[in-house]
Formats: structure tokens, C-alpha cells, sequence
């Protein structure tokens, strides 16, 4: 295919593309991130089960079909629930305003159990007493506040007393709980591990938010951590009715129950929601349910026996209630009714083929809520909810706006850069990223990629990408014109060499934004996702479609000119000694890193509550009041266990998203019914305004988010090392990641020192850092690596001080792109995009600060000591009085073009210019040929200071082997004379 | 913490090492990599085998890198020289060196 028919194929199939992708801009929804359009976030974590004791991808994937039945059934449109790692499950829930009824529904395990309540009960002697009713409470069954049950402590006492029982009735096997003796309160449990409780009680050892920590280090270490064996159970007694007051603690009441189920849920079905509207009914909400043929004989023979154990209990003058026995019903160890069996309506016996119906003090939510739990079913895995973040719909509004903003002002500010610095070309280039941005947008529309807020700084960073990559061919155009060649041949030789650099630092921001995928946790997913995507659009756009309006437009009169290029006028030669003023630049650098390191060490890092946990709620009140008047309302908030938020940090915002007297409350983790009685609290005190928006997070979840990073970077460092290892040379690779390593300390260095919070956001931002770090230092140490085979007698400083200088530009201009965008997310995009930014800002400046000013020199310094590069130091210092000249002089400054790889050689096709008889690509093959490739291709150059001619150089650059260049005649290094090599016909192999 | 504080120190104290000749093992490489395991070391050892967390983190355990840096250097340097005088004895001996 000819140059001319390949371009227009380029050029039609961008604008076939560009048709589509306004198409489907046009047509299809944009799908927004929960914050941005508001709404509930829950993530789990999953914890094995008795029936699931290893959780795999498998009960996950069932987990989430559970759960999204589960979502369904509340209503919710487009919920997101996926798998998040390799162990949580990360459930969106759009527009939902009430995240306890969201968390109540979604994530209960809903395991149902029922026990025959008599002979299970355990008494004080940690044996059963079916008939001492001071044991089984009689006709109050298991109901708090009046059935006296046990404290939780008590209750674990007489549990510890029993044996092992295993007799395949169990609900769960061991549990392992950690008291404290002394005070007699138990600390942590249960857990199904021992390793669980150490890990519980470590992390409440841990102070939260500034509040002291749950447990002292003396408490911890006086807690005991002891097993309650398979076999025995505690379950907490029946609240009883809680309509109009759900808002109360849960008493601190228990039973202990030989494990030995009678029923379980799986042996139910069709349950539902009904009234107790029978003869003598209630007419108060139940659930009502049939059984499996299984289930219906187990029941009918239990229910027989509790009913012939009442009879026999039944003394002449007493009531039937007091008489009979009862069975329990179990809901994820909480009783949900312990009623009896009328043995005289029922001697035989409950009839279970019209099912049976659970009361148990319900409010019609309540009993609607346990139906739906039944209806789908128990989950299989344990569900913990480590984080919960409720955002309201204004918010996510504002922040969208403020992405939009960041996203025009940043492209707005990268095409005034690109028109200023390269005129017509970079009117080309804002043209590439106007397709680049309507691509992009259609793709976000067409997969459908949920947008977030990381995920429009995302694309916001990519604008900076694909801009790079212009600027990376573009300055190799002006240099190549400025070096003497045509405006078409520098055209053509900029998109030819800049190539190898542009896919060499994409590829690998394009493998970190795919590890990071694959290995971070989901808020750093849509960031990545959206990172590479945009980066392999960007390589459509930025190359090919600009080349092909470069081709096309070649021979018009817009590109004639060197100066509309902006490469009219010669540039004076930068000849800045990078290398001989390294050690400075170390020092600075060591500098900066001893102050980072004594703030690290002093000030130590604001870890945010997705690290430290916590909750956080931020709303904005109707009354003007001040903190003290906040503290008072919470004051008098009491939670569960008789906790208050006395010690809670209240603090005054600026946020017009949440509107005026906007405060924050931060304080430990509270459950989400204790965010709802914190926010009813202020709102009857002083009033809420709008809806408020909250965030809890479990001490597991930053431990995760903080695991998945370190894991991330550490896949992302070995996999660009062996990238650059193959592509480069494995010593290429210790630099760069010695560089990598400076940017991430002195960015996390940086945070210290001014004391800025520490986010999962700021996680996404310094694993950015590892791509834009790289793709700097790839750039340079392209050139360098291009320069070596064409400077064979030059020291290696010198080497990478002319690659240095002929890429500053280049490297300052492709940090200003990628700067000038986050730049413009730190003015725009409000305090969640603001705080990425920072990062992202800093670790940009680094970047660019260490591929010129310390990787360049670890590697010079590393590859002196090598004794090809040894030996051309000496040389060169011994010509000029002991002293290395920053840049080569004389002989030492001649450069050879490497030889090119032969291609295969082609048929002549047809010309694009019939006139011109070949096609441009053919001609300058031919010339290659015929061995006229024009200057400055064979010619050897003389380096700018250099006054000294060029000595002839043999035609292919021998780095290899320095000593052939020098010692010719004296023998190679082992001294012995060989004959001179006879010149071979370079088309037939033969001696010419 | 206490781990990122020595590690940050250690390659605080390595940037200045391009004022010595270089004649570390390895070059610069080595000596960034005895520096950082020279604090590491030395901060373990002296806190038995445990890393101080966030709020046992201060100014101290910063400057309890030094002296393990110091010696980290110290050993890549003598490791250095001692490597140097061998490729002079093999040049003795009239072996490539």
C-alpha cells in the first residue's frame, strides 16, 4: 500500500470512527460511580463458614447472586455488586438514602436454625434442665428483659464448662472468644480461628481518630483467649418489640443451647410475609413458610415431641403455656421467637403440609425484611462489613461538575501549550486530542466504564498522555529539521525515531495500569482501567492519526515552512555539564530526603479513616452553631455497651457540595445504627440539612487497601524490570527503579510534612507515580541508549550528557503536559480530586527531577566502572591532561549512523504522484541502496563545541569493543596481529 | 513506620556517597543496597527483632538509621577495596584482571 492510500485509509477510518463514537456519545447514558450520583457503598469481607470452610471464588461468585436477589428485592435500579480482591465484595447501591436498611438486607448471612428449646438449653452447671424452669424461663422462652438470661461474660462461662459434642447437628464448630478475668467483660470474639481473636484484639489496642484505643496494652495482655467447643452455642435472647424504638441498644442478654439443631433454613420454602389473622390471631405481622418433604417429617416429629413432653409436664389446674414446651427460631444466633407447642391442640404434633408461620413481636418491615432474607436464601460465606460510605446525591453532582471543569480547563491548558510551542503541528495534535477525547468518551459510554472521580482524574492524567506522545515526535521533527534535513524527511525521521520511545514508556504505563487492575482494590480499579484504556486510545490517536494528517498534508504549503513547525530558528546547543554537576543534584536530593524522613519520623503520617478506621459523618445543619454546640447534642448520644461519642472530633467545613454549616464528626467505627441515632440526634438538637453523607470503614479495609497497593507496586516494579531489561539492558532497570524509589519516599515524605491526610485516593495517585516516573526516565534513556552505538568514542558521561541535552526539552515539555492537568484537578476538582492531585503533583515534579538528575547518573556511574567504558575514560582523560571534557571533543565527538536492519526488498507499486514514477518510501530505499543516503546520515558530525574534524569511522558503530576503534593495527586485546579484514560485498556476502 | 523512617534515612545518608570515590562494591549500586540493608539491620537488631509502628515512631527512630548506614557503607566500601585489590594481584600474575 502506498504512503498516500495508507494515510487516507487512516484518515477514514478515524472519521468512520469519529461518526460511531457520536453515536453513541448521543445515545447512550453515561454510568456514574456512586460518588457521583449518590448513593450507599458497602464493601465485605468474606470469612469462612462451617458449611464453607475455605472461601473461594466460588462461594464468592454464589455470595453475589445472593446478595444481588437480595438487592433486587429492595428496589434498587443498577446496583453494582462485584467481587473486590481476593476476598471482598464491593455492593453500590445508586440512590439509596438508607444505608441500615441496605446493610440489614445485603449482607445478613441469614443462616436459620431451629432448636428444640427445652432439652437445649444449658443451665449454670453447664448441663441441660428441660424441667427446672429457673434453666428454660418457661413461658418467657428466651425474651429479653424478662426471660433473665445471661451477660454475655456469664453466658461464656457456662459454655466454656461443656465438651466437645459432635454429632452432625452442629450449626458451627469451635468458637474462640478473649476475656478478661479480672474485669469480667469479654474483649473479643467470636471467631471461628483463634488466630482471628489475637488479630482483633491487636487491632483494638489501636487508638482511632485521635479517640484512646477500645483496650489498653494492660487489658490485652491479661486476656485470655479460650474456645467454646463444637457443640455449644450462645445465642442472644429475643428483643422484643422494637417498633417505634429501633433506635435501642440491644440488650446485653444471653442463652447458652447445645448446638443441636432440630431444622434449618435450607429445609424451608416459599416463605413470606402475612398477618396472624387466624381464628384467636394477633393480627400483628408474621412470616409464614412451608417445608421441604424433608423438612415437613422433621418437623412434624419434633414438634411431637415437644408437644408429648408438654402433656407429660402438664399438672391439673395449671395453663396450658405454662406447660408446654417450645421450639426456638435462630437467626444468625439472635433468637427470633422461642414459642410453644399447644399439646392440646397439637398432641400429635404441627401438621406441616400448610407450612407454619414465625411470630416474633415483628413490625411490618421487619417481618417483610426476614421473608426476603429467607426468600433467597442464607449466604455462604460470612459477610463482614469492613467499609460503608453513604454520599448524597448533591454531593456527587458537585463533584461531577467539578471533574467536568478540571477535565475541560486541563485539556483546555495542554492545546494552548501544544499550539504556542509547535504551531501547526500542534494545531495537528489538539485535532488528535479532540478524536482522542471523543474515542475516549464513547468507549467510557459503549463498555460501559463506570465513571468515578478517580476515574475522570484518570482521564483527565491521559489528556497529559496523549499529549506526551506528540510532544515526544514532534520535538524529534524539529530537531531533525534544525539538524538539516527537509521539513518531509524530518517529518518523516521524527515519527520513525520518536517511535520506539513513545511505545517503550507507554507499554509500561499501560502494564502498571494493568496490574493495578488486576491487584488493587476497586477504587483503584476504575482509575487504572480508565489509565489504560485511555493510554492505548491515546496511541491511536496521537500516532497514526497525526502522522497520516502530517502525510497528507506534507507537501502543502502549511507544512513548507521549518518555522511553522517551530523549528525555524537553530536552537543554541544546551552544554549544561548534567553529569559534573550530579553530585549537587544528589545532594539536594539527600537533603529533601533527610527532612522528609525526620517529618515522617516526627510528625509521623495523617493516615485517614480509610487506614485508621472510623466513621465519619460530614453534614451541613440548619442552625448556626458552633463545635461546642455539636459536642453537647453528641454528648448525650449513648450507643451500644454504654459507649458515647464524648471524645468525638468535631470539626467545622468549608463544602459548598454539602452546604452551609457544614460540620464533620469523626470518631470510632459506629454500626450503621449508630449513625442513624448520631444523625437523628442533630437533626432533632439543630437540624439537618439534606441528606448527610457518611463513611465507615473497618481496620480490615486499609489493611487491604494498603496490602493490595504494596503488592501492586512491587508486581509492577519486577514485571518493568524485566521490560526494560529485554528492551534496554538489565542495567538499565536499578536505576529506574532507584529513581522510583526516590519519587515514592519524597511523596510520601512530602505528606508528612505538611501533614495532609493520607487516603486510599492518595494510594491510586502514588502508584501513578510509578508510571509517570517511568515514562520520563524511558524517555532519556532512549536517547542514550540510541546515542551509545553512535558516539563509539566517547566516555560515557559524555554520552549521557549530549542525550541529556537533546532531550531536556523534550523531558521538561512532556512533564509540563502531564503537570498542567493536574494541575488543573488541583484548581478544579474539588477536595476528593484535590487531595489526588497533590500527590500526583508532587510525584510528577519528582519524577521529572530524578530520570534527569538521578537515574541518568546512577547509571553512568554504575556503567563507567564497567572496562570497555574504563578504558575510553582513560583514553580520553590521558588526550587531555587527566581532566574528562563534559561533552566529546575532537575525535571523541564523531558520530556514525548505526547501519539500519535491511527490510525485505518490495516490488515497485504504483506512484502517489504519478509524475514522480516511485513512491516517496520507495525512493528513499532505492537511495538507501545505492549507498547515497544523504547527509547527515553517513557523514560523521562534528559536536557542537568541537572545532576538530571528523576522522573517518568504520561504518557500523563497534561499541562493543572499543579497543578495535583505537588499537586498530596493534592487534586486538590480546595483543595479536591479525590480517586485515577484506571489505564484503554487502548485497551477496561475497569479497567485492 | 519505624521501617520506612530507616529505609528513607538510609537513602538520605546514600546520596551523599558521590563525594567519596567510588569504591564500593558494585558501585553506586551497592552502595545503595548496603546502606539500606545496613539501617534495616541495625534498626532490628536494636528493637529485637521488631519494627516500631506509627505511634512508637519519633525523631529517634530516624536517627537510629545512621549508625546502620554508616556500617552498611562502610562494609560495601571494605568489600570494595578488598575486590579492587584482587583484580591487582591477578594482574600480577599476568591473568586478565
Amino acid at each position: 500500500m502506498t504512503d498516500r492510500r495508507r494515510n487516507l485509509f487512516i484518515l477514514l477510518l478515524v472519521a468512520g470512527l469519529l461518526l460511531a463514537s457520536g453515536w453513541v456519545i448521543a445515545t447512550k447514558d453515561t454510568k456514574l460511580g456512586l460518588d457521583l450520583r449518590g448513593g450507599v457503598e458497602l464493601v465485605y469481607e468474606a470469612k469462612p463458614t462451617p458449611q464453607q470452610p475455605v472461601v473461594d471464588a466460588e462461594a464468592l461468585d454464589r455470595s453475589i447472586d445472593v446478595m444481588r436477589e437480595r438487592v433486587d428485592r429492595l428496589g434498587v435500579a443498577e446496583p453494582e455488586i462485584q467481587r473486590s480482591g481476593e476476598k471482598q465484595i464491593s455492593v453500590g447501591l445508586p440512590d439509596v438514602a438508607n444505608a441500615d436498611e441496605a446493610v440489614d438486607q445485603v449482607g445478613q448471612v441469614a443462616q436459620l436454625y431451629f432448636y428444640d428449646w427445652e432439652p437445649n438449653v444449658i443451665g449454670e452447671n453447664g448441663r441441660p434442665s428441660p424441667n427446672d424452669v429457673e434453666v428454660t424461663r418457661g413461658g418467657e422462652g428466651g425474651q429479653a428483659g424478662v426471660s433473665g438470661g445471661h451477660p454475655l461474660y456469664d453466658a461464656l462461662q457456662i459454655a466454656l464448662k461443656r465438651p466437645v459434642v459432635k454429632d452432625g447437628n452442629n450449626s458451627h464448630e469451635g468458637l474462640w472468644y478473649a476475656i478478661d478475668e479480672k474485669d469480667k467483660k469479654v474483649l473479643a470474639g467470636p471467631q471461628e480461628q483463634r488466630k482471628d481473636v489475637a488479630d482483633d484484639l491487636e487491632d483494638k489496642q489501636k487508638p482511632r481518630r485521635g479517640e484512646p484505643a477500645e483496650l489498653t496494652a494492660e487489658q490485652a495482655g491479661r486476656a485470655k483467649i479460650v474456645e467454646v467447643k463444637e457443640g455449644t452455642t450462645l445465642v442472644r435472647c429475643e428483643e422484643p418489640d422494637r417498633e417505634g424504638d429501633e433506635d435501642r441498644p440491644k440488650e446485653d442478654c444471653w442463652f447458652v443451647l447445645a448446638d443441636n439443631v432440630a431444622l434449618r433454613g435450607t429445609e424451608i420454602k416459599e416463605p413470606e410475609q402475612t398477618y396472624d389473622d387466624g381464628p384467636g390471631g394477633s393480627g400483628q405481622p408474621v412470616v409464614s413458610f412451608k417445608f421441604s418433604d424433608d423438612g415437613r417429617k422433621t418437623w412434624e416429629r419434633v414438634t411431637k415431641e415437644i408437644a408429648e413432653r408438654g402433656s407429660r409436664n402438664f399438672v391439673p389446674g395449671s395453663d396450658v403455656p405454662t406447660a408446654s414446651h417450645h421450639f426456638a427460631i435462630v437467626l444468625d444466633d439472635e433468637l427470633i421467637s422461642v414459642p410453644y407447642i399447644d399439646f392440646q391442640e397439637n398432641p400429635n404434633g404441627i401438621d406441616a403440609a400448610n407450612g407454619s408461620q414465625i411470630q416474633g413481636g415483628f413490625t411490618l418491615d421487619s417481618a417483610q425484611e426476614l421473608a426476603n432474607l429467607l426468600k433467597t436464601g442464607a449466604l455462604p460465606v460470612k459477610l463482614e462489613l469492613i467499609s460503608q460510605s453513604q454520599v448524597s446525591a448533591t454531593l456527587g453532582e458537585q463533584a461531577l461538575d467539578e471533574g467536568l471543569l478540571a477535565g475541560a480547563a486541563g485539556f483546555g491548558i495542554v492545546a494552548l501549550f501544544l499550539l504556542v510551542f509547535y504551531r501547526i503541528l500542534g494545531v495537528i495534535a489538539v485535532l488528535a486530542l479532540t478524536v482522542y477525547s471523543a474515542y475516549f468518551f464513547a468507549l467510557v459510554k459503549l463498555i460501559p466504564i463506570t465513571l468515578t472521580l478517580p476515574g475522570i482524574a484518570g482521564t483527565i492524567l491521559t489528556i497529559g498522555v496523549a499529549a506526551d506522545a506528540n510532544i515526544v515526535i514532534f520535538e524529534r521533527v524539529k530537531e531533525e529539521i534544525r539538524a538539516g534535513r527537509s521539513v518531509m524527511a524530518g517529518l518523516a525521521a521524527g515519527y520513525k525515531k520518536g517511535l520506539t520511545a513513545i511505545i517503550d514508556a507507554n507499554v509500561v504505563t499501560i502494564m502498571v495500569a494493568f496490574i493495578l487492575f488486576v491487584l488493587a482494590t476497586a477504587g483503584v480499579k476504575g482509575f487504572a482501567f480508565t489509565l489504560g484504556v485511555g493510554t492505548l486510545v491515546s496511541l491511536f490517536t496521537a500516532v497514526l492519526f497525526t502522522q497520516a494528517i502530517v502525510g497528507t498534508l506534507g507537501r502543502s504549503k502549511l507544512l513548507s515552512s521549518p518555522s511553522a513547525l517551530g523549528a525555524g530558528k537553530p536552537r543554541k546547543p544546551i552544554t549544561f555539564d548534567f553529569m559534573g554537576w550530579s553530585k549537587w543534584f544528589f545532594s539536594m536530593s539527600g537533603v529533601i530526603l533527610l527532612v522528609c524522613a525526620i517529618a515522617l519520623a516526627g510528625k509521623g503520617i495523617d493516615f485517614g479513616i480509610d487506614f485508621e478506621s472510623g466513621t465519619r459523618i460530614r453534614t451541613a445543619l440548619e442552625q448556626k452553631v458552633d463545635e461546642n454546640r455539636v459536642r453537647e447534642v453528641l454528648a448525650g448520644v449513648e450507643l451500644d455497651g454504654g459507649r458515647s461519642l464524648a471524645d468525638a472530633e468535631i470539626q467545622a467545613i468549608q463544602d459548598p457540595g454539602i452546604g452551609p454549616n457544614a460540620f464533620q464528626v469523626s470518631t470510632e467505627k459506629l454500626a450503621p445504627d449508630e449513625v442513624t441515632v448520631v444523625e437523628d440526634a442533630l437533626d432533632n438538637e439543630i437540624g439537618i440539612r439534606g441528606s448527610p453523607n457518611t463513611q465507615s470503614i473497618g481496620p480490615t479495609f486499609g489493611q487491604t487497601v494498603a496490602e493490595s497497593a504494596i503488592v501492586a507496586i512491587i508486581a509492577s516494579l519486577l514485571v518493568i524490570s524485566v521490560y526494560l531489561a529485554l528492551r534496554f539492558e538489565w542495567k538499565y532497570a536499578v536505576p529506574v527503579l532507584i529513581a522510583l524509589a526516590h519519587d515514592l519516599l519524597i511523596t510520601t515524605g512530602v505528606y508528612a510534612l505538611v501533614g495532609r491526610e493520607v487516603t486510599t485516593s492518595t494510594v491510586a495517585a502514588l502508584l501513578t507515580i510509578l508510571g509517570f516516573s517511568l515514562y520520563d526516565t524511558i524517555i532519556v534513556f532512549d536517547r542514550i541508549r540510541e546515542n551509545v552505538p553512535r558516539m563509539p568514542r566517547a566516555t560515557y558521561s559524555q554520552i549521557v550528557n549530549r542525550s541529556m541535552s537533546e532531550v531536556i526539552v523534550r523531558s521538561l515539555a512532556t512533564t509540563f503536559t502531564a503537570g498542567l492537568p493536574v494541575l488543573a484537578l488541583m484548581l478544579f476538582g474539588g477536595e476528593t480530586l484535590r487531595d489526588f492531585a497533590f500527590a500526583l503533583l508532587v510525584g510528577t515534579v519528582s519524577g521529572t527531577y530524578s530520570s534527569v538528575f538521578i537515574a541518568s547518573q546512577v547509571l553512568t556511574h554504575w556503567k563507567e566502572r564497567e572496562p570497555l567504558w574504563r578504558r575510553r575514560r582513560a583514553l580520553i582523560a590521558g588526550e587531555h591532561g587527566g581532566v574528562v571534557p563534559a561533552y566529546a571533543t575532537g575525535g571523541a565527538a564523531a558520530t556514525v549512523e548505526p547501519e539500519e536492519p535491511r527490510r525485505p526488498r518490495r516490488a515497485l507499486t504504483a506512484p502517489d504522484d504519478p509524475q514522480r514514477g516511485v513512491s516517496r518510501e520507495e525512493f528513499d530505499e532505492m537511495v538507501r541502496d545505492l549507498h547515497a543516503d544523504p547527509p547527515p546520515a553517513r557523514t560523521a558530525v562534528k559536536e557542537p563545541p568541537a572545532p576538530a574534524p571528523a576522522p573517518r569511522e568504520p561504518e557500523r558503530a563497534p561499541d562493543a569493543d572499543p579497543s578495535e576503534l583505537y588499537m586498530k593495527g596493534d592487534g586486538g586485546t590480546d595483543g595479536k596481529k591479525r590480517p586485515p579484514r577484506k571489505p564484503r560485498n554487502r548485497k551477496h556476502g561475497r569479497p567485492r | 513506620m519505624g521501617a520506612l523512617a530507616w529505609l528513607m534515612m538510609a537513602i538520605a545518608i546514600w546520596h551523599f556517597t558521590v563525594f567519596l570515590p567510588d569504591r564500593f562494591w558494585s558501585g553506586i549500586v551497592g552502595a545503595f543496597l548496603f546502606s539500606i540493608l545496613g539501617a534495616l539491620a541495625f534498626g532490628f537488631a536494636i528493637h529485637g527483632l521488631h519494627v516500631p509502628g506509627q505511634d512508637d515512631t519519633s525523631l529517634v527512630t530516624a536517627l537510629e538509621a545512621v549508625p546502620g548506614t554508616a556500617l552498611g557503607l562502610a562494609v560495601c566500601w571494605v568489600l570494595g577495596v578488598r575486590s579492587e585489590a584482587g583484580e591487582h594481584r591477578s594482574d600480577a600474575f599476568g591473568r586478565a584482571a
